[in-house]
């Protein structure tokens, strides 16, 4: 079955069974691997990406009931040789990233957070974060990096 | 007759655009309901496999449908609990339900898991949505080649096991009276898991202060969402006091049969259950005492 998306701004069209999950669609046929496709079950938050604006994990997602949607990655937060976005470069500055596993889906969370809410406290920066597992970094860069882009404007994607 | 397949590869896909067209294609049973998917797409993990053929119906517009009158609230059952919660944000009389749209699982599984899949997933003890609709005493819509039903969700939830493939939950139908409502869930991490039990209520006063009426629901502990209608009549006439109805919910724990699960055994549940009717009363309490 062939269905059409949005990837990133450009129109795509992947053959595949509808009910694969868009996760491996964006890693295998589109060879976007920053979307990672860990537990499968929607609870680490590693393959969180942009589904017409809606912050989902595409682990859960089946490619065939998003056709004609606009998919966003983390690989449109920015350009190679462009400037990282806000939430970006939030968490150069900080140090926050230790193996990078978790980051994408983490980036994408709190861009989802920062477009509803630019100024979050500490509490709805951990709220939105429940869905996104890290076995690394402990999040307090990670909550500290959110925290100080909330006193600047645009999270950007 | 429903076959199910290891993965994802055989199953088809059908995207009817109205309900009349979803109706016909669930109508022989060979074909599954699909709506969010954060419930079917982990059937490979849970062991259950996939469906011959799903219908998907998170598009069909009556499905989407999401309003409220001063007496009612009507949720499409493709409504998101991430669209639920923002359009209840603030709305004094059915906190208990914003609150479990607002709690359950995570930002991401709430912008795609449905109200009605929580209403129709058999298998899913631990889905907030249904202690709290049924606190409110909620009724649901159901489509089928026979027309249109209504039934209460107590009544809908017993019938599910038995019922004849092809029908669709459409609707649920939230009567709003006047009154107090509340959601507590205890999870073994502070959010992001599935709760070992939930506990919702529904309390009037009268002007006294005493509980006038209670409907009080209970999540999570036996395999189905239940009310718990003794406990519910033991209150009434008495004051709101968190106590009192904490040690009345232990006096009758002993009538709910607790389900063993990987997050908590069934006597977990049941030793935990009185103190999240504890909790629940106490935060209708401080709701009560700044009113």
């Amino acid at each position: 079955m062939t269905t059409e998306l949005t990837v990133n701004g450009s129109p795509r069209a992947v053959h595949n069974p509808p009910m694969t999950p868009l996760a491996r669609v964006l890693r295998e046929d589109l060879h976007l691997t920053g979307t990672k496709l860990a537990c499968g079950e929607g609870f680490c938050g590693s393959c969180t990406v942009f589904v017409d604006d809606e912050a989902l994990a595409s682990c859960l997602v089946p490619v065939g009931s998003v056709a004609g949607a606009s998919i966003r990655t983390v690989e449109s937060m920015a350009t190679p040789r462009g400037p990282l976005a806000p939430v970006q470069q939030a968490m150069k500055d900080t140090d926050a990233v230790q193996c990078g596993m978790c980051f994408p889906g983490i980036l994408t969370s709190l861009t989802a957070l920062l477009d509803e809410n630019p100024r979050p406290d500490r509490a709805d920066v951990e709220t939105a974060l429940v869905g996104n597992i890290c076995r690394c970094t402990g999040y307090e860069r990670i909550v500290e990096a959110a925290l100080g882009l909330g006193t600047e404007t645009g999270a950007g994607a | 007759m429903l076959t199910r397949h290891r993965d994802t590869a055989s199953s088809v896909l059908h995207r009817p655009v109205t309900v009349a067209e979803a109706v016909d294609l669930l109508a022989d049973g060979s074909a599954s309901v699909l709506a969010g998917g954060s419930w079917v797409m982990r059937g490979e993990i849970r062991g259950d496999g996939f469906a011959d053929a799903y219908v998907l119906v998170s598009g069909l517009p009556e499905l989407l449908e999401l309003r409220r009158t001063d007496d009612a609230l009507v949720i499409g059952a493709a409504v998101t609990h991430a669209q639920l919660a923002r359009f209840l944000a603030g709305d004094p009389h059915l906190a208990g339900l914003s609150a479990a749209a607002r709690t359950s699982a995570n930002p991401a599984i709430r912008r795609v898991a449905t109200v009605g899949g929580n209403l129709a997933t058999i298998d899913f003890a631990a889905a907030d949505l249904v202690p709290a609709l049924l606190a409110l005493s909620a009724r649901v819509t159901l489509v089928d080649a026979a027309g249109e039903r209504h039934l209460a969700l107590a009544d809908y939830l017993a019938s599910r096991p038995d019922a004849a493939p092809g029908a669709l939950l459409t609707q649920v139908t939230v009567p709003v009276t006047p009154g107090l409502t509340v959601h507590e869930r205890l999870t073994m991490r502070v959010a992001g898991d599935y709760p070992v039990a939930i506990v919702d209520a529904h309390v009037r006063l009268d002007a006294d202060g005493l509980v006038d009426e209670a409907t009080i629901a209970v999540g999570s502990v036996e395999p189905v969402a239940r009310l718990w209608p003794s406990l519910s009549s033991r209150l009434v006439g008495a004051p709101l006091d968190a106590g009192v109805a904490e040690a009345t919910a232990r006096e009758l724990a002993g009538e709910l049969r607790g389900r063993d699960g990987v997050e908590a055994q069934g006597w977990y549940r049941l030793q935990v259950l009185p103190t999240l009717v504890g909790r629940a009363f106490y935060t209708l309490q401080q709701e009560t005492g700044q009113r």
